[in-house]
Order: structure tokens, then sequence, then C-alpha cells
């Protein structure tokens, strides 16, 4: 695992663009000191090699397509109702190219 | 209360009579809930739910939901209808469209009270998380024992009496450890049984709709009528047909086998807990069935916590990346860059517990982490499931004990020795085997200690909900916990 401290933690909180004060993650590092203990049992569960990860509790096989049937879709006045700012039917965000 | 803590079967029997009507009951609700004092409430749905209700005038007999009023966690899709998952990034977002089990219960004509508290997005087990503070357990006026969560709103609003369904949703426990602390039957039935479509994700491969009802046959009534494909939106709900869920509620479990984990069981704290697990066992051996008491490896029951931990925070962290300020939610304007507007959004919208759970999944992301967390979290996911699958291939079902403990102080502040206490991180957190699996599990109270009640939580093979109903169904006609409520005992 790679080692934590303070610097990695802010940039892994800065990767998912938020940020925490400097109290917050000094009460980060205390939760990943516990968190590793409670990891340490992980590391005691032998014969892994030939094990698959498991990313869905079981596979949902659709054998079939479905019945292409046309269905009312959202407006866009609906879609748009809940952004702050809205102009000419788009959302408006601060310029991205100067 | 006059009508309203009643169970959906009381109340379908009493609609059908014409002794009550759907805006008589809507009314006794509304009342009640605008006295509740758990701050179980993110948004009362009045003026909605009585115009809903005066529409509903003629019963329909074989549609036993008609006109039963019910509740929900804020973290379904209600159109038109504020809906937070009592997060600050959403105070304000009113979603377009209804989530495919709101749908459901709409056609079914069940009426909408109110949207309740959670645990912030879902991602906590305390009830305490949510924008709104803590939500408190009915049964302790005292208010420091836990509702537990993250499901808590709705868990405290049914053990109230003042609805007899609340829709949860579950992807550790979330609705069946609160069942546990409210006496309610909880169940989340098999992955993929309801359409999670317009549930806001926590970690999909772990995240169920369930729900709470105060008696088994409830239970079964509410899933006959929610559950169900629903391709078109939801593509990992299941294409298998729904079953007759309460015409097969007999009670007859002769010949069943039911299995007893010993680590689990030795993991209990509290006396009374295990003086309830052997009760059940006995009851059940007088119906006939076969109880044993077997072993499964430690080593993989105490992984199950950190495994949740890892791969669910790692599902989150990109699950909640729509989460940005600028289609919905906080935005503050005045930002210099979009960068700026989902930073400034992210930081105020979530609080400390979220944002640290985001950072445990984006560590166990880290390309050098991976294989080391996540990958190997997955495949003792893997192991874990197959042991229980090897179980379940020599029994009908699993019967566990809901938590180690009866109260749960809201204050306790966890030391970090009793957080890697292997005992506690078992019998805490056992149940998330449910979600890891997919398999159907229901809590259900057993037993009462001081006031407080405390579940038993019985799990099954995939899509056999018929057997879990039956086993539950036969506990609860001898031990007599069929709904009760917390402010007027049995009803």
């Amino acid at each position: 695992m790679i080692k934590y401290d303070k610097a990695l933690l802010k940039k892994c909180a800065n990767n998912l663009l938020f940020d925490m004060s400097d109290e917050q993650y000094e009460l980060l590092l205390k939760e990943f000191d516990v968190l590793t203990k409670q990891m340490e049992v992980l590391g005691d569960i032998e014969g892994l090699d030939k094990v698959t990860p498991m990313t869905f509790p079981f596979s949902v096989v659709t054998s079939y397509l479905r019945e292409d049937i046309p269905e009312e879709s959202l407006s866009k006045e609906d879609i748009l109702r809940n952004a702050k700012d809205v102009q000419d039917g788009q959302i408006k965000l601060p310029k991205v190219v100067g | 209360m006059k009508y309203i803590n009643k169970t959906i079967e009381e109340l379908h029997d009493l609609l059908v009579a014409k002794v009550v009507t759907p805006l008589d009951l809507v009314k006794e609700a509304i009342e009640e809930l605008k006295k509740e004092e758990t701050n179980a409430i993110e948004t009362l749905c009045e003026k909605e739910a009585l115009e809903f209700a005066s529409t509903l005038v003629e019963p329909e007999v074989d549609n036993l939901l008609w006109g039963i009023p019910y509740v929900c966690k804020d973290n379904f899709s209600t159109k038109d209808i504020l809906t937070t998952a009592s997060s600050n990034i959403l105070h304000d977002y009113i979603p377009c469209f209804d989530a495919t089990v709101i749908k459901k219960l709409k056609e079914k004509k069940a009426v909408l009270l109110c949207k309740t508290t959670l645990d912030e997005l879902a991602m906590g087990g305390t009830g305490t998380t949510g924008h709104k503070g803590i939500t408190y357990n009915p049964y302790d006026p005292t208010h420091s024992y836990k509702m537990g969560g993250s499901s808590c709103g709705s868990a405290s609003l049914i053990a109230q009496g003042i609805s007899p369904l609340g829709l949860g949703s579950d992807t550790g426990d979330s609705v069946r450890k609160p069942a546990s602390y409210g006496a309610l039957v909880g169940l989340k039935p098999t992955w993929g049984r309801i359409s999670r479509f317009g549930l806001f994700p926590f970690a999909p491969s772990m995240d169920h709709v369930a729900y709470f009802t105060r008696s088994v046959k409830d239970s079964a009534i509410v899933l006959e009528n929610i559950a169900g494909e629903d391709l078109y939106f939801d593509a990992t709900s299941s294409t298998k047909p729904v079953d007759n869920y309460y015409s097969k509620i007999d009670g007859n479990i002769k010949g069943k086998k039911i299995a007893l984990i010993k680590e689990i069981n030795e993991c209990v704290k509290d006396q009374p807990i295990l003086d309830g697990i052997e009760k059940c066992k006995k009851i059940l051996e007088d119906k006939g069935a076969i109880v044993e008491v077997i072993s499964y490896p430690r080593n993989l029951l105490a992984a199950v916590y950190p495994v949740y931990m890892i791969i669910s925070c790692a599902e989150a962290t990109s699950n909640n990346a729509n989460l940005d300020g600028i289609k919905f939610g906080l935005r503050e304007g005045n930002e210099k860059s979009y960068q700026e507007v989902m930073m400034n959004a992210r930081t105020k919208g979530f609080c400390e517990l979220i944002r640290r759970r985001f950072v445990i999944g984006s560590y166990s992301l880290f390309k050098d982490n991976q294989e080391e967390l996540f990958i190997r979290a997955q495949k003792i996911r893997h192991l874990i499931v197959d042991k229980y699958n090897e179980v379940l291939s020599s029994f009908d079902a699993v019967l566990t004990p809901c938590g180690g403990i009866i109260r749960n102080p809201i204050d306790g502040k966890d030391d970090d020795a009793s957080r890697t206490e292997v005992d506690k991180m078992i019998i805490e957190n056992h149940m998330g085997i449910g979600n890891f699996g997919g398999f159907p599990s229901l809590s259900l109270p057993i037993g009462f200690d001081n006031g407080f009640p405390f579940g038993g939580n019985l799990t099954s093979k995939p899509f056999d909900e018929v057997t879990l109903f039956n086993i539950a169904y036969a506990l609860e006609n001898e031990l007599g916990y069929k709904n009760v409520t917390a402010k007027g005992g049995q009803n």
C-alpha cells in the first residue's frame, strides 16, 4: 500500500474536487490508522490466487432484446430546471478557454 | 391513534368495508406526522397526499395497497417533490421523474405521506449524519440511543405506527439494522428483485431497494407489488417471474433446515439477544424445522467490514461524481472556473463523514493500491459469498442476531481499540454478506429488554423469498411481536 500522509490524503480529496480543513485532515489521518488496522485481517486470508474478483452478486443474463417501444423522454425544460445558471437552453459555466 | 397504526392487511379490510377512507387515513397520518418528535421527516407531502387520497373513492378489493399510506426515504426520486438524500449538496433538488418503485406504488394507489431522513447519501449506519441532524429512536424518550441507519427516518415513523410501510435502501444493512432497533420487519430482497431506477446509487454492486413493515404478511404484500423486471431503466433487474408471496405464506416449515452460525453468536455481548435466538431455535424445532449450529470461517466474517468499506467507498466515489453543482444542487455563483464550481459545491455540500469516505475510496483505487486493496477486497468478497452459498446448499436459511448490543448509544465515542476489536467488527457487520451475495434477507423482532427491542435476521437463497417469509411468519406467530409500535405496544 502507498504510505499515506496528510499531503497524500489532500491529493485524494482534491482529485475528487473537494477539500477539507487542516483539522479534518488530521482526523482523517487517525481514521486511516484505524482503517489500516481493520484491513490487516484481509492480509491473513490465503488462497486468493485462483479467486476471481467479484464485481456483482451474480450475473443477470438477458438473452433477448426488449421491444423497441417509443417512450416520451423528459423535456429540456424539466432537465434544466435544477441548474442554477441557464442561458439559451444551455447550462452556463465560467469560460473554459481564454 | 384510531386507524393509522394498523397493518396493511387490517387497513385493507377497513377500506374495503368503507369503515375508513384513504382520505381519513391520510388526515390522521398527517396530524401525527406534524406532532412527531424524532426528526424523521425531510419533506411533508401534505398537499399532494390529500389531493391524491381524495380521488380514491371506490375501493379495489383485489388491490391490497389501494389507499394505503406510506413514507419514503429521501434518496428515491419523486417527481416534483424535493429530494435531498439528506445532503446539503441537494438541498433544493426537485426530480423531474419518479423512481420505478414510486411509480409502481402510485399505480397501486398507495399514498405517499412524506420523504424521510437518512444518513447523508445513505452512506452511514447510525442515523446521525443527515443534514438535519440526528434522527432519534422512538423507543428511547431520552434520545440517547441510536435509531440506526441509514434508513433512520422511515424506521422511526413505522416504529411509531404513523404508517404501515416505509421505503428504504440497504447497501450493508441499512434497513435490517434499524429494523432491529425499531421492532420492525425489514426486508432486503434478492439483488435485482426490485428495480433500482431512481434510487440514488451509493454502491450499485450492493445497493438494494428495501423496506419496513410491522408484519411479515405486509412485507410479502409489498414485495409482490413492487418487484419485477424493469429492463427499460434498470438492466440489473431480474426477469424471473414475481411469486405470489402473500398467498404462499402458511407458516409451514416442517422439514426446513435452518443454520445458526457459531462464530457469529459467540460475538454477541448482550445475553438477552442470545436468549432470543435460543427461543427462536426452540420455536422452529417445535414447528418441525431442523436447526443446526454450524461453523463458518471466523477470518472471513472478520473481513466483511473492511471489504465492505473498500468496495462501497470506491464505488461511491464514481457514483457521486455527478454531484457537481452544475446540473443540479448547490452552486454559489461568481466562481472563476468549472473546477471552482465543483470544488465549492462538493466541499460545502458534503458533510465531513462523506468526504472522509470518498478519500478512502480514492485511496483504495490508486493504481499502486488497487491490487492490494480493491482487487483483494473483491476476491475476498467472492470467497465470503462462495462459503455462504456452500452453507445454503445444505440449509434453507441462516438465522443470526442482527447485532450484538441492544442499546447503541448515540454519543458512544468508539475508541480505536473498540473499532478494531474483531468480535465487534463481526457482530455489527455480518449482515453485509446478504449484500455481497445478493441473498434475500429479513430482520424481525425477536425480543425486548427493558423496553428496547432487538431483532433476528434470516437469510436464504437468491429468489427464495417464499421460504424466508414462511420461516419469519412461523416465528412471528409464536413470538407475538406482530404490529408492535413504540407508543402503543402491540396494536
